[in-house]
Formats: C-alpha cells, structure tokens, sequence
C-alpha cells in the first residue's frame, strides 16, 4: 500500500500518445504526411490535431486548393496551420489564390513571402501572415485583390495587378497618392454601407484640412503622416480592437512613432517659430489624462486624438484650446467664461484652460495652485501681473483657507472613523456625512474658476456644514464607546465580587466540614 | 419507575416538600449529595472544560434567541436585520459580538476537552458512549459554525460557504447530490441561506440539547472518570456545592473573558477565519476575490485538500483528501476502541503520543493555511515554499519544546508519532518535498518504527510522576 502510495507520488506521467489521424482527403492528406529530408514530419503533433479538428468544409476548400496545387507543400501547409485562427479564416486563405500562393515558402522568394514569422524567413516584415489574416477588410473578404486589383480566383497575375497606383520608383518617393487611393472606397458612402454603414466617409476632405494632408498632399513632404502611418499596411483593424494601432491606448504609441522622433520632426517648427517639441508624448503618459488612460484603462480619457482630432489632426491654438478642454469639463468653462479672468485672459491673448494647467503634461489639480502668495500659481500671476488688487489676493485667500479646512478635517475625522468601525461603533452617520463633504470639496473646486466668493461659498457651506456634523457625530461615537467600557467595568467588577463571594462561601463550607470532622 | 403519592395530602415542606411529595426529588437530591468527582492526581483544570463547554453553548442559546427576535432569513433582509441589530438595537451590537466570540471559544474548550479526554484515557471502558456523544457534539458544533456563517449573507460567509460547500463534491458517488441538497441547487443561492437557517436555529440545537442531554446523563451516571489505573477515585470532591461552586466561578470567569473580547474586538480579532466584519452585502453575480478562507476549525482540511494534486491513486485529489479527512475523523471516533491497552485499564503511551502528534499535525496545517511567513502583504501573495519553510520551524520549535516537557516533567518516553510528524514537516518545510511524498516517507518511517518495537516485545511503558 505505501510502496504503491510512493510510486504514485513519484511516477512520472507517462507521455500521451499521439492522437489517431482522421481521414483526410488524399490531396490533403499527401501534404499533411510530408516529411523532412531527415525522415521527421514537417506537421507538428499539434497542427495535425488542428487539421484532424477542422470541419468538413474547410478540409475540402484546403483538400481542393492542394489538389490544384496552389496549396503548393507541406511547410505551406504547416505555416496555414500554425496560425490558430478560426476555420472561417482559414476557409477565406483557401479560396484566396493570392494568399495561398503568396505563403508558400516553397515556391516564393522571400522577398514576395507572407509568413507568419516574417523575420526568420527573412521576409518584409510588412508581409506579416498572421497581421494579413487579422485584417478588417480580409476579413470583410475584400482579400488582396480589393487593393491590389485582378481577383481571388486568378490562377495567375493578371496584368492589372499593380496598375492602380503609381509605379515603384515613384510610388515609394512621393505617397501623396496613399490617401486617395484609401477614398476610393472609404469616401464612397454607398459603398461604405456594405461594410460598415456607421464608419464615417469623410476621412479624405478631413485630412486634407489637418497638417499631415498640408504637407503632405500641397509639399509632398514624404515624412508626414498619411492612412498607412497610422493604421498600418497588411494588419489594418477596427480601431474598437485592442491591437489596433489606433485604439485609444496605442494612440499615443502610433504618434509618438513620428512626434516622438526628434530626427523625423527636425525641421518642423511651431506657429511661433519655435522648433516642435518631441516631448509630448512623455509628459502625456505622466499626466492626469494619460494615467487614466495607459494605467487605469479609462477609455473615455482623451489620448492624442482627443484634443487635436485625427484625420482633421491641428494644433489646437489659443482660441480653440479651451474648447477643446470643455468637451468634457463643460462646468468649467462656463464658470470661466462668467468669470472677471476671461476679459483679461482674452487680453493678454492666454489659452484658458492651458495657461493655469498646462498642455501635455496636465497633473491633477491641487489645492496648492490656490492662494495669495507668490508661492501659488494665483499668488505668482498676479504679482506679474495684477498687483494692486486687494480683493483677489482675499478672495484666493479665502479658496485656500476654506478648502485646506475641509481637506485637513476631512482627513483627521476619516483615521477617527476607520478606529472606530474596528471598535464596532456605528460609523454608518459619519460616512454619509463624509461623502456630503468630498462631494462639496468637488464642487467647490470647480466653483473656484468662477473666481467669485459667492459662488464659491455656496458650494463650500454644504461642506463645512458636514465636517461639523461628522465632527459631532464622531464624539457621540466615542461617547458611546466610553459608556461601553465603564459598563464593562462594571459589570467585571460585579462579576469579581461574585467569584470572591463563592470563593468565601467554599472556604467556609471547608472550614466546617473540618470543624465537624474534629472529635 | 413511579413516585409515591400516598402521602402527596401531607403538608409542609415549603416549595421543595410540596414538589417532593409529587415528583419524588428526595434520591436526586440524595445522589447529588453523594456524586463526587476524583482529584488528587491529574490537574482538575482538566474537570472543568465540560462545564466550560456547557457555559459557551448555553451563552449561545441566550444570545442567539436574542438575535432571532431582530433577524430575519432572506435575500433582501439578512445582510439588513443583522445591520440593524448591530447598529440600531440597543445592545445589538454586545448580543452578536457574544454569540460570535462564545461560538469560537465553545469550539476552543470542546477541542481542548476532548484531546484533555484523549490523553487522559477517560475514554476507556465504560465510558465510550461519552466520548462517541461528545464527539457528534463535536461535529455538531462544527455544523454550528458552518451553517451559522453563511446567515449574514455578506460577501465573505458568502464566498467562503460557497468553497466550503463545494468540497462536498469530493465525497465519492454521492458528491453531487450532497451539493445539491446542502445548497438547495447547484449553486449558492437563498435557497441555501433557508436551509442553513433551518439547520442553524431548529434542526442542529434540537439534536445538539438531546445530545448534550445525552452526554451529561452518561456522566451523572457513571461519574466522572477517575485517573487511569485507579477503579475510584483515591479522594473525592463533593460534586455539590463543591464542584458546583468552583464551576460557577469559572463560568463567572468565562464571562468577564467573553464580556471584554465582545467589547474591545467586537469583529474578532482580525485573523483568517476568525472575524466577522460584515463588509459588503453578498452579491451572487460577484466575481469571488482570492484568499477567502473558511473558519479556522475547517482550515486543516482546506490546507489538506490544497496539499493533494489533482489525481492521486487513480482518484480526484480532492475525493482522495476528503477520503483521508473521513478516515482520521472515523478513527477519532473509535478511539476508545482502537485503544486496546486502556480498554485493559493499562498505560497506552502510543495513544497518548497520538494525541500530541495530532495537535502537532493538526498545527503544522493551520499555520500553513494562515501563510504565516509567506510575505503575503497586499496584492503580493505569499510564497508557498517561504510559508512551509517558516510555519516548520515554529511547529518543529513547538514540538521540540512539548517532547522535551514531556520527556522531563511527564516523564512520557514514547515519542514515535510525534517523531514521525516532525520527520515529515521537516522534509516537507526544510527539504522543500511536496507534503504528500514527505507525508510518504514518514508513514514508512512510522511503520518501521513500530514493527522494531513490536518485535522488542511491546511498547515503552509509560512512566507517570
């Protein structure tokens, strides 16, 4: 019994056989038996399991396109499999001449190759089997010959092929060309509808608005961005998809692939002359918006796009900056635009929002921006330039003495609270009253770019009335507390007092019985 | 048998005398003087855990029909009622802190009297029905805990009853079913919080007060069990007032203990399996989080079914886990019958080293369970290999000091299932062997042990102060 408990303890699994192939089609089945010159299979365990599993229609369409030899050798066949896709795919590969040609690393040179590992067969890596296979419009069965002309079914290269775009020496030297050749489709709405009836098509008279299409469509400057920079060549998805190039968490990736590049912006210069930063996207990712976005997967932060649109991408200058910011904090805005700082700010010709919070690099905004001294971003402008104002130096004054109030007392009655709920108090009454003063901290920051003492009051007093409250509440918590203890100090000493009393009445019964027991 | 009433016409008397001319309560009173408990040679501490056992359930009863005047079973009223007694009722709050902290602490005196009983033999003849009734008493009130977790219906007793139960699907052939009627479906639902309301408030105390009805008639029948080697008592305790006094003074006791841990750590004392924050209310559509654990009594068999690989011998892990949990708790039960020498009235040192072992083992298991010295903190998890390796060198520590106690102080020279125990805790916490295979290697060990002694003639005497 133990020596057979060990040997189980210690047995090694023994390795599983391999799995019975299926009957397979004999033009398939010639392909799927096809060895190495060392005599070892060329299909691994774990693809021919894949093809042993594949429905009927699918092993026919392969069977078929090996029987016509475009599904032209083993490997081709082994690369097909190896791509795990779902048998729907691999039906579209083997009714699509190109691709089965294409991929056959028997009969294609390298140069031409799709292959799932493009590096190691020292292929483009544009030619990407397993990027090709993942593609919207593959997918949507457009297949090569949508762009590349001629037809899936060709046995061979129609002449065509080719022809729809520029020639090679040129095409690749000026691509001005790239995004009317995307239009062809994706500004045609009655052929949009087949696809995607809600994709928009007005990609083309966008980009023609923004930078990218200014230089590229009006200076045929090469280095700027067109259709393929951003949504890539073979291995185009749905923005929706999380490996798209233009999800909203790679965005930042895919423009810092230029924008980031300080040898592919040299050159480029600011509205104000200035060379164009390359920092942009370092300081995004360590913003409040960038950590939202890149950390806590917040998809409705905004990424590059956001703030300076995507086929219509501008710089967003002082007079449309601030429209920017308040697509989302509208409240904001309106308090601003009610605001004394407006006129001033229109004045000084400042972008709004942009001259307190920064640009790429925006932080979450503390309390420590507000207040009358120089050491404060009010304090600090306004010794600039707004000296002799004595009432915004008291109302900043007021901001930062009201909210540094609720924050600090916030934070003392919060470690009363958690000290309390681990002594069993009820501590449900504080934290509503809690919740009623972050709501009002929230609000009243918001209030502050009214820059007004009234409003700003109005949302504060909810606020202070709270941290009374719970103030209130958190000594009636302890009060409670103290009559507990005194109650179980009581109750202990009674109990004592009763211990000591049996142990009386015990010494006494003893005594007795000793007493009787004498002669 | 009947009681005379020729003379029930007669007069005077007071309450007792009338009272007593109708029921005949004159030989109780006389048997009562006369019961007398044995002292003299072990500790009488040992006397007293029955008593305390009997405190805590009895402290169960009072405060859980306080809380069923407030609680009310359902879905949308559990996690509420008990939220409201909590905060709203006055004294709420005392009555179920006491009711959480009497339940653990019954479990803790039951254990303790039980293994108290284990070593001191007061198993053998013709006492096994007391300790058969004490240990379904035991099983009863681990039934307490478990069906009495769940009622809160928050996230933790949620999840936690939902892994416990699930267990139940190891138990070969009728696995599925047992699920089915323990959760009144396939999965956790309100169906299973009905059920376990039943249990807790009218199935389980019903058998338990005729079990413990059960348990203390054997007892005042047979008196209680005189040291080993002694047929009677060498000297006696008058049962009453004496016995009963000294009783009530450690009930008293238990009290202040109960009292001050209900109010300085009214959520427990923050450990795995021992606290009872109501949290979150239960949310069947939740993803369960990781790391909840059942009640720290379950904890050896939730290690124990960690411990075991997916297959072993042909079976499901987890069916050969809960097979091994069913066996040792089975021997548990036969004790008084597997225990041949003390059923001769003879020193069995090999049973009383099986207790110390059990502890040791049972020890071993709970501290893994805890991960302490796992480096566990926050969102890191503990490190199983870190976790085996400190909670050996603490049992190993614990076991070193216990044998050394017993060797000196005992005089006990019978070591060979606590050697075998420690054998296996070191090759699976300093060796890094799987606890299985370690487990395999001191069995073997055991068994070879135990035929050299056999062979000898038979086992060391037990030496006694």
């Amino acid at each position: 019994m133990i020596g057979l408990l060990l040997a189980a303890l210690f047995a090694q699994t023994a390795a599983a056989a391999p799995a019975p192939a299926a009957a397979l089609p004999k033009p398939l089945a010639a392909l799927a038996d096809g060895k190495h010159k060392d005599g070892t299979p060329i299909l691994t365990q774990k693809q021919r399991d894949t093809l042993a599993a594949l429905p009927e229609r699918t092993i026919k369409l392969l069977s078929d396109a090996a029987d016509s030899m475009i599904l032209g050798s083993p490997e081709e066949l082994a690369a097909l499999l190896s791509l795990d896709v779902q048998p729907q795919v691999l039906d579209l590969i083997a009714t699509d001449n190109c691709v089965l040609c294409h991929a056959d690393p028997m009969n294609q040179k390298p140069k031409a190759l799709f292959s799932p590992d493009p590096k190691a067969a020292g292929s483009n890596p544009l030619l990407n089997l397993r990027e090709l296979v993942s593609d919207v419009h593959f997918r949507a069965g457009l297949s090569c010959a949508g762009c590349h002309g001629g037809k899936p079914s060709d046995d061979v290269m129609p002449k065509e092929i080719a022809t729809r775009w520029p020639a090679e020496e040129v095409r690749h030297t000026d691509r001005s060309w790239i995004p009317e050749f995307c239009a062809r489709c994706h500004s045609d709405t009655q052929f949009m509808r087949g696809f995607n009836p809600t994709l928009p098509t007005d990609q083309l008279a966008k980009y023609k608005t923004s930078k990218h299409g200014e230089l590229l469509l009006e200076k045929h400057d090469n280095n700027a961005a067109q259709c393929v920079s951003c949504h890539s060549v073979h291995g185009i998805r749905s923005a929706k998809s999380r490996n798209s190039t233009v999800h909203p968490q790679k965005v930042p990736e895919t423009c810092g692939k230029c924008h980031a590049d300080p040898e592919h912006m040299k050159g480029y210069l600011t509205s104000a002359g200035a060379p164009l930063p390359t920092d942009q996207v370092e300081k995004y990712k360590k913003s409040v918006h960038g950590q939202a976005l890149l950390v806590k997967g917040d998809l409705g932060a905004p990424s590059c796009t956001g703030c300076h649109g995507s086929h219509a991408a501008q710089p967003p200058e002082v007079a449309s900056v601030s429209q920017v910011c308040r697509r989302c904090h509208a409240q904001n805005g309106m308090l601003f635009d009610s605001s004394r700082h407006k006129k001033a700010f229109e004045e000084h010709k400042w972008p709004e929002c942009g001259q307190c919070h920064g640009h790429h690099d925006i932080q979450k905004p503390t309390v420590s921006l507000i207040g009358n001294t120089t050491d404060t971003l009010c304090g600090k402008c306004h010794a600039e330039n707004s000296k002799d104002n004595p009432k915004c130096n008291e109302t900043a004054k007021h901001f930062r003495t009201t909210l540094d109030e609720m924050i600090a007392g916030r934070e003392e009655v919060s470690g009363e609270v958690e000290h309390l709920a681990e002594m069993g108090l009820d501590i449900e009454p504080v934290t509503r009253s809690l919740s009623d003063l972050d709501e009002a901290v929230t609000q009243s920051k918001a209030k502050v770019h009214s820059f007004s003492m009234s409003t700003f009051d109005a949302a504060a007093k909810p606020g202070t009335e709270a941290l009374q409250k719970s103030r209130q509440e958190i000594g009636e918590a302890h009060n409670e507390f103290q009559f507990r203890r005194r109650g179980l100090v009581g109750a202990i000493v009674f109990m004592m007092l009763l211990v000591a009393g049996i142990g009386l009445k015990l010494r006494e019964l003893e005594r007795s019985r000793k007493d009787s027991d004498k002669p | 048998m009947s009681v005379d009433t020729s003379n029930i016409a007669k007069e005077g008397g007071g309450v007792f005398g009338w009272l007593d001319r109708r029921y005949g309560l004159t030989p109780l009173v006389e048997f009562m003087k006369h019961k007398e408990v044995p002292v003299g040679v072990h500790s009488m501490f040992w006397y007293y855990l029955g008593g305390a056992t009997l405190f805590f359930f009895m402290m169960q009863v009072c405060t859980g029909s306080l809380l069923l005047l407030f609680y009310q079973a359902g879905e949308s009223t559990s996690y509420e009622s008990i939220r409201f007694i909590t905060t709203k009722v006055p004294f709420g709050w005392l009555v179920r802190s006491m009711h959480c902290w009497s339940a653990h602490l019954m479990i803790i005196s039951l254990v303790t009297h039980m293994f108290s009983t284990m070593m001191l033999k007061a198993y053998r003849p013709p006492r096994e029905m007391t300790w058969v009734t004490g240990f379904i008493l035991l099983s009863l009130a681990l039934g307490f805990g478990f069906s009495g977790y769940l009622l809160p219906w928050n996230e933790l007793a949620f999840f936690a009853t939902a892994v416990g139960t699930d267990s139940m699907k190891a138990v070969p052939g009728i696995g599925d079913f047992l699920l089915q009627v323990l959760r009144g479906g396939t999965d956790v639902s309100i169906n299973t919080l009905h059920r376990f309301f039943g249990l807790h408030v009218v199935i389980l105390p019903l058998v338990m007060v005729g079990l413990v009805t059960a348990h203390l008639l054997v007892i005042q029948r047979q008196g209680m069990a005189p040291p080993q080697g002694h047929k009677t008592a060498p000297k006696g305790m008058r049962f009453f007032p004496d016995f009963a006094l000294r009783d009530l003074q450690l009930w008293l006791m238990c009290l202040i203990v109960l009292a001050s841990l209900a109010v300085f750590l009214p959520y427990g004392p923050h450990i795995p399996g021992i606290e009872w924050e109501l949290g979150k209310k239960a949310n069947p559509l939740a993803p369960a989080y990781p790391g909840i654990k059942p009640e720290w009594y379950f904890l050896w068999i939730y290690q124990l079914l960690k411990e075991f690989p997916a297959h072993f011998l042909g079976m499901e892990g987890s069916q050969a886990a809960v097979l091994l949990v069913g066996l040792l708790m089975g021997a548990w039960a036969m004790m008084p019958w597997l225990d041949r020498r003390a059923q001769r009235d003879e020193a069995s040192p090999g049973f009383t080293d099986i207790g110390a072992a059990t502890l040791i083992f049972l020890g071993f298991l709970l501290f893994k369970a805890w991960d302490i010295g796992g480096g566990g903190i926050g969102d890191k998890l503990p490190d199983p290999v870190l976790t085996a390796r400190i909670c050996a060198f603490w049992w190993l520590g614990i076991a070193s000091v216990a044998t050394a106690l017993r060797a000196t102080v005992l005089h006990q020279r019978y070591f060979l299932f606590t050697a075998a125990t420690a054998l296996q805790i070191a090759l699976h916490g300093l060796l890094g062997m799987q606890y299985l295979a370690a487990g395999g290697i001191a069995l073997v060990a055991l068994v070879i042990g135990l035929l050299v002694l056999r062979s000898r003639g038979q086992a060391v005497p037990e030496v006694r102060s």
